[in-house]
């Protein structure tokens, strides 16, 4: 029973004496994080640039395995003498699989028989699993497209908000959008992982996870500034940010674990896919908790703005 | 829980639900059994008898490849065995080399479900190359050089019109043909409005005196090429050029003839399954599931080969073309050709009596009619077939390359049956056969892209992408069994549903393929779609708080926490579309999952989960000091 009573007490405590003071200043920290996170990431994007794949450069792309383990210093000078030309190894699996990049315009290109011709003379046991050409034409095209993409995405997604909130709401969620998918492609860049076609499609899911995150605790803020009037602005986001931080949590942690069920299960071709996916929603969970609802709070949102409209629209507007 | 059910105000409700995940469920069922191999076999007349099933057995028992099932339909036979792509390949030339010429033999496969999901019309989700493995080529209709050559052909034309008006100091050449088709590929790629204003046109030159008549002229040239626009661009000069329109209509038809020459091209190699579709402006995709010889495929898809048949020119033609054959002599013939090889119906190869390899053909109707007036006039007369094709020089640039095929002296009216001798190989006249059977091409086509993914690398992604999809909604279900107890059932058993439904609705659609990064979207489709039920239940949760009672607690907490459920899947929406508009082949399919996952998951989360609620009636328990006054 004493047990029980002291937990209890805590609770109180932290609830009641010191009311979300301790919550924003971590708020506040987290803020801080995310403004740093994307300085780093433009910082790593201005002069690392992205480690575009092939479906953007164009050329080609040649994967094989061996049954054995094979050194890659000695797999390199061994392809380097018989193929004339510039081309990229990567291993992977403990050196058993084998992908060969080349440009486009490339000279001497490997194929089935080449393969077949160096396993023979090299005397390694050389299955081919992959082959890929990509002219360089349709890789910059892509890039262009992907690019619009992007840019679409995010001019929708800001009708979309501004439609459906207050602009310092919806400036927010921009911002919280913003800083998701540029810290993931900080975060490739930095890394120097390759960003290809299914990597753009995990940035393009982010943004619609990011904002998914932004609206259920944009909706909570409204609500809260309707019908709290007492609290000041700091606490009232504070209070919202709190009750939808279960339902954040929860959906992060659960999507988290099935992200990282293809990190790791997916095998290879989803390597960069997942880990995109898994930043983008580590960062997001960081940017729709830190900044989606301090960043209204900042540029001056407050809650006389939602009663004042609540009377206006008292009639069709809410029940 | 009948009692519950019983209620006449959620009847309907519940019949919704029941029917909607008995269809799909249904649906969803023959993926899991997935497809068995199989041969066509089809006679090349259609009047031809079949092979008898006994026959097709002994064949198949011999080479000790196990036979499940033989149908026999209509026009084919289909022979289901038991093993896997090599032994497929492997059973196809032996009934080749066991039927003979007369019969086609064509890579495909059956669905390996129970007789009566597949008399329901039931069929698994089709498989994208990396889970089938298969080769991928997307290739370029030159669309540009279409144009060209249709200018080239115009000023032919008016060529000849000018000459049969017999109007001497008239002149037409094509517009600025000092930067063209060298620079071409720079100026379509850097500044492609800047060239329509330069090139595309003809530039028509006539002394001042033949200013009327170049109306009658006009006038000609317009009967026979509608859609030719002429402007006055001085005193003697004037522009013809096709109006936009015709361009883009032109543009139209030779995608829709690639298009078709194409699948033409995939049916003679004998493959089912492939997916030949239009890719933007001006690409063509083709998914060639199961292909062991890319190089083959690529041969015969990548060829751009037309035969043309000439009369020779006399002296007084305008225009005239000219070829050099391989003695070294100098050919002119006349600028139209008697018939093109899009008027060949059929083509066999062949050999003729002194072991030469030939080609037979069989014209159509319109083919046929002015082969036998144009042989009935010039017995005697020699005949020049002229075989072109497209290929790429060292710099990139594509290449028209002529070769006269043969001069042959016509010595008797021809009807619509005649062979083409005189070539090569018998390799060199089976391929020509192939091409003329399938159709030729106007515009060159290049392939831009092209992947070979091995049969046993697909088999590896899908055994990663359903031990991904299996450990992910594993993880899922427990997590919610154990913090939602009664409610997670409710919110395990809609994402359990969500599941099947997706699945069967991508199995329903058509073209919805299956990729691996469709697998990962299916699997980050779980992940999200608890997401619904946890809106609801925190709402319930929150309302049970604020002092509401049990019942009122989950009818608040459904109603309320809609219009942010709805917010937060339309966003998601409109990302998944844009992808889904920019994404070809793999992202497609991710892309495709996404989107339908969440109209599932909202159908389920939502309206299947709420009926459940009722049914089951769960007491959502509050501690009395959280509640707020």
């Amino acid at each position: 029973m004493s047990n029980t009573s002291i937990i209890s007490d805590k609770q109180k405590s932290t609830a009641d004496i010191t009311p979300l003071a301790l919550f924003s200043k971590y708020r506040l920290a987290g803020f801080y994080l995310a403004i740093s996170l994307i300085v780093l990431s433009i910082i790593g994007l201005g002069f690392k640039g992205l480690n575009l794949g092939l479906d953007f450069t164009g050329g080609y792309m040649t994967e094989f395995t061996t049954s054995l383990s094979i050194d890659k210093g000695q797999m390199q000078t061994q392809l380097a003498t018989h193929l004339s030309g510039d081309f990229e190894l990567n291993s992977g699996a403990a050196n058993t699989q084998w992908t060969i990049r080349q440009t486009d315009g490339t000279a001497h290109v490997i194929d089935k028989d080449w393969l077949n011709n160096f396993a023979t003379q090299s005397g390694y046991d050389i299955t081919p699993q992959d082959s890929v050409y990509i002219g360089s034409q349709v890789g910059s095209e892509l890039i262009d497209n992907g690019g619009l993409a992007l840019l679409v995405a995010a001019i929708a997604m800001m009708v979309y908000l501004t439609w459906r909130f207050e602009w310092r709401l919806a400036c927010g969620s921009l911002v919280a959008l913003v800083h998701d998918v540029l810290v993931v492609l900080g975060l490739f860049s930095w890394l120097g992982l390759p960003f290809d076609l299914t990597v753009l499609a995990a940035v393009l899911a982010i943004i619609g996870y990011s904002l998914n995150d932004s609206i259920v605790i944009g909706d909570k803020l409204r609500e809260v500034m309707r019908s709290k009037t007492n609290m000041n602005m700091s606490d009232i986001v504070d209070s919202a940010v709190k009750s939808t931080l279960t339902r954040s949590l929860i959906t992060s942690g659960t999507t988290l674990a099935t992200i990282g069920t293809i990190w790791i299960f997916g095998g290879q071709p989803l390597q960069a896919f997942a880990i995109a996916l898994f930043a983008g929603v580590v960062f997001g969970t960081l940017s729709s908790i830190a900044v989606s609802a301090t960043i209204p709070q900042l540029i001056g949102l407050n809650p006389e703005f939602y009663q004042h409209r609540a009377q206006e629209l008292l009639v069709n507007d809410e029940p | 829980m009948r009692k519950t059910t019983a209620k006449p105000k959620h009847t309907w409700q519940i019949l919704v639900i029941i029917i909607t995940v008995v269809i799909l469920g249904l649906n969803a069922i023959p993926t899991l059994y997935g497809n068995n191999n199989a041969l066509l076999v089809s006679g090349v007349n259609s009047t031809q008898p079949l092979p008898s099933i006994q026959q097709l057995r002994d064949v198949m028992l011999q080479q000790n490849i196990q036979v499940k099932q033989i149908i026999n339909g209509d026009a084919d036979s289909k022979i289901v065995i038991d093993g896997d792509d090599e032994a497929l390949v492997h059973a196809q030339q032996q009934l080749k080399s066991e039927l003979g010429d007369d019969y086609q033999v064509r890579l495909g496969n059956q669905s390996a479900a129970p007789k009566w999901l597949q008399e329901l019309g039931m069929s698994p989700i089709k498989l994208g190359l990396d889970l089938s493995g298969g080769v991928l080529f997307v290739l370029e209709v030159d669309t540009d050089r279409a144009d060209q050559e249709r200018l080239a052909n115009a000023k032919d034309e008016t060529l000849q019109i000018i000459h049969d008006h017999g109007l001497r100091g008239m002149s037409v050449k094509m517009a600025g043909t000092e930067n063209n088709l060298v620079s071409k590929a720079d100026v379509t790629t850097k500044n492609p409005v800047a060239q329509t204003e330069t090139e595309g046109k003809l530039d028509l030159h006539f002394l001042s005196h033949q200013a009327a008549k170049v109306k009658a002229v006009v006038t000609d040239l317009q009967q026979r090429l509608p859609g030719i626009t002429y402007s006055k661009t001085g005193e003697r000069s004037a522009t013809l050029a096709f109006s936009e329109q015709s361009i883009t209509t032109f543009h139209h038809e030779i995608m829709a003839q690639a298009l078709t020459t194409l699948r033409g091209r995939i049916e003679e190699l004998g493959i089912t399954e492939a997916v030949t579709q239009r890719q933007g402006q001006s690409r063509i995709r083709i998914e060639l599931p199961g292909v062991k010889d890319p190089e083959q495929a690529k041969r015969i898809i990548g060829a751009t080969a037309s035969l043309d048949f000439y009369e020779m020119a006399n002296s007084g033609t305008m225009g005239a073309k000219s070829f050099t054959d391989e003695d070294g002599r100098h050919l002119r013939v006349a600028p139209k050709p008697i018939f093109t090889g899009s008027n060949i119906e059929n083509a066999n190869s062949g050999r003729d009596e002194m072991g030469i390899a030939l080609v037979n053909l069989t014209l159509d109707g319109i083919g046929g009619k002015k082969m036998s007036e144009f042989s009935r006039d010039n017995i005697g007369n020699p005949m020049v077939t002229i075989f072109s094709e497209y290929h790429k020089n060292s710099a990139d640039e594509m290449i028209k390359n002529s070769r006269v095929i043969s001069v042959a002296t016509i010595q008797s009216q021809l009807g619509n049956r005649f062979s083409i001798t005189g070539l090569d190989s018998p390799q060199a006249a089976s391929d020509l056969a192939l091409l003329l059977r399938a159709g030729s091409l106007d515009a060159p086509i290049t392939i831009v892209q092209q992947r070979t993914i091995q049969a046993s690398l697909g088999k590896e992604n899908v055994n990663n992408g359903i031990m991904a999809l299996a450990i992910g909604l594993g993880i899922t279900l427990v997590f919610m069994g154990l913090w939602y107890r009664k409610l997670g059932l409710i919110a395990n058993t809609s994402l359990v549903l969500n599941l099947v439904c997706l699945l069967g609705l991508m199995a329903l659609l058509p073209n919805v393929v299956l990729t691996l990064p469709g697998i990962a979207g299916l699997v980050l489709t779980v992940g999200m779609a608890v997401d619904t039920n946890v809106l609801i239940f925190e709402r319930i949760k929150e309302e049970r708080k604020r002092g509401r009672s049990n019942f009122l607690a989950i009818e608040t907490g459904y109603k309320e926490a809609f219009a942010t459920i709805l917010d937060a899947n339309v966003t998601t929406m409109i990302t998944a579309l844009i992808l889904l508009s920019i994404g070809y082949g793999p992202v497609k399919g991710f892309a495709m999952t996404l989107s339908l996952g969440i109209l599932t998951s909202m159908f389920t989360g939502v309206f299947v989960a709420h009926v459940l609620t009722y049914i089951v009636k769960p007491q959502i328990a509050v501690k009395q000091k959280e509640l707020k006054a």
